[in-house]
């Protein structure tokens, strides 16, 4: 298409005055952002077409602008100021039309809700982070009780089954208490008849100091043999098995036990 | 001595926007008397006329909104509006049964070509009737009295696309002559 062409044509001006029909129109329309000379000619016709306007005014009757502002109920703001000379009109967006008052009215009401919106966002921040940490606590506490009930379970179990082992119709209890300068140590051996094994109870024996250790001893015609070494042991332990016994007896060894007893150490002893 | 506060038109669009009073005010003491000079062009009627531009104003302060500046200069399009405006008058029921004028008949097209003479037009129509005769006929009927170019050839018995072509080459010519 001749660009110079088509501007010359007639169209601009059609298009200008609004007598262009609406293929024409929207051919221009998208040309337009197209070619710039386009664009150039429309404003040039337009501004051409106001200057003519303007050269040709004609000043309306007096009162028609007032009878104007009064049907729309604004005021008239053209002000004369005490000289009567210059008038002057405010350029200020935000004067009291009932539009721009109203705009107002709802910017402040919007700001209101912003900053409370923003209060309230800090409130429930710092609320969900209480809550948050709370909720943290509880899950370890939880979890700390889990292993406790666990380990109370066990050790339920434990006792269920030291019971039923003492409680045992074959089982031999055997009272071992303190020797002289002894007296406040004991212990309970308790032998299995049928099958010959040997648990203790060794919870009133004093503490074995550093590096020693309480081994239990059954005698048989004056001869020891070792029944085994006694660890930690809450409740009731199974130690090794004894085919026949007069009496047991603990003493205080070096850690790991010795093959003889060392007599002098005895801490316990009773008769079967 | 005016000392009036000046706006440059894309201000004076914003503030409109805006509802701002004193824009319009502005806009009032420096365009009303252009449109009502356009105004009397179309409607050779003194009497008629300022109620016509009350109109047009009302239209401006409400429908501002409406107005897209990628699409034309602000004075366009209140000068459009003041046609339509001016032209919907001239076509309503009171003024036809003034004028007696309903149809567009061959009167209408002798007013249009002759009644109306140089010395009866004010601005841009006194311009129009400088043009010569089948020109004159053809901007005078769409642009002045709002008929459409479908109108306008059934009526003159002119095929669309010579009414089409010559009005065009009217309104460059109309273009030329308002430049100069």
């Amino acid at each position: 298409m001749d660009i110079q062409v088509y501007i010359q044509s007639g169209i601009i001006e059609s298009y200008v005055l609004g007598l262009a029909d609406k293929e024409e129109a929207a051919e221009l329309e998208k040309l337009r952002l197209v070619h710039p000379e386009i664009q150039q000619a429309i404003t040039d016709f337009e501004k051409a077409l106001e200057t003519q306007a303007s050269a040709h005014a004609m000043q309306p009757p007096a009162g028609l602008k007032a009878r104007l502002f009064s049907e729309l109920q604004l005021n008239e703001t053209r002000i004369e100021n005490e000289e009567g000379m210059a008038p002057v009109i405010p350029v200020n967006i935000f004067t009291n039309t009932y539009r721009t008052g109203f705009l107002k009215k709802l910017a402040v009401a919007a700001a209101v809700l912003l900053i409370g919106s923003f209060l309230l966002n800090i409130y429930y921040y710092r609320k969900y982070r209480e809550v948050s940490k709370e909720n943290a606590e509880l899950i370890a506490a939880q979890s700390n009780q889990y292993v406790h009930k666990d380990i109370f379970e066990t050790r339920t179990k434990e006792l269920q089954n030291d019971i039923n082992l003492l409680s045992d119709s074959s089982m031999l209890k055997v009272v071992l208490p303190g020797v002289a300068g002894k007296e406040s140590n004991s212990a309970v051996v308790f032998w299995k008849k049928d099958t010959k094994d040997v648990y203790i109870a060794a919870a009133k024996l004093t503490p074995a100091p550093e590096g020693k250790q309480y081994q239990l001893w059954a005698l048989l015609d004056g001869k020891p043999i070792d029944a085994g070494l006694i660890s930690d042991c809450a409740t009731v332990c199974k130690l090794k098995n004894i085919k026949a016994a007069q009496a047991f007896a603990i003493t205080l060894e070096d850690k790991g036990g010795s093959p003889t007893p060392h007599l002098d150490q005895l801490v316990v002893m009773g008769k079967i | 001595m005016k000392a009036l506060q000046r706006y440059s038109e894309e201000q004076l669009v914003i503030l409109l926007k805006q509802h701002e009073q004193a824009a319009f005010s502005y806009l009032y003491d420096n365009y009303s008397a252009s449109l009502y000079g356009a105004i009397s062009g179309i409607i050779p009627d003194p009497d008629a006329t300022p109620d016509i531009l009350q109109e047009v104003f009302v239209k401006i302060w409400k429908q501002i909104g409406a107005y897209d500046e990628s699409r034309g200069r602000l004075f366009t399009w209140m000068l459009t509006i003041a046609r339509n405006t001016a032209i919907d008058t001239l076509r309503s029921k009171n003024w036809k049964n003034n004028r007696k004028n309903n149809e567009l008949t061959e009167d209408m097209i002798s007013l249009a070509g002759s009644t109306l003479t140089n010395t009866d037009t004010i601005g841009l129509r006194k311009i129009v009737h400088s043009l010569k005769q089948e020109y004159r006929v053809l901007v005078e009927l769409s642009y002045f009295e709002g008929y459409t170019q479908e109108d306008i050839s059934n009526k003159l018995g002119i095929p669309l696309g010579t009414v089409k072509t010559r009005l065009r080459k009217a309104l460059s010519e109309l273009s030329m002559m308002i430049k100069i």
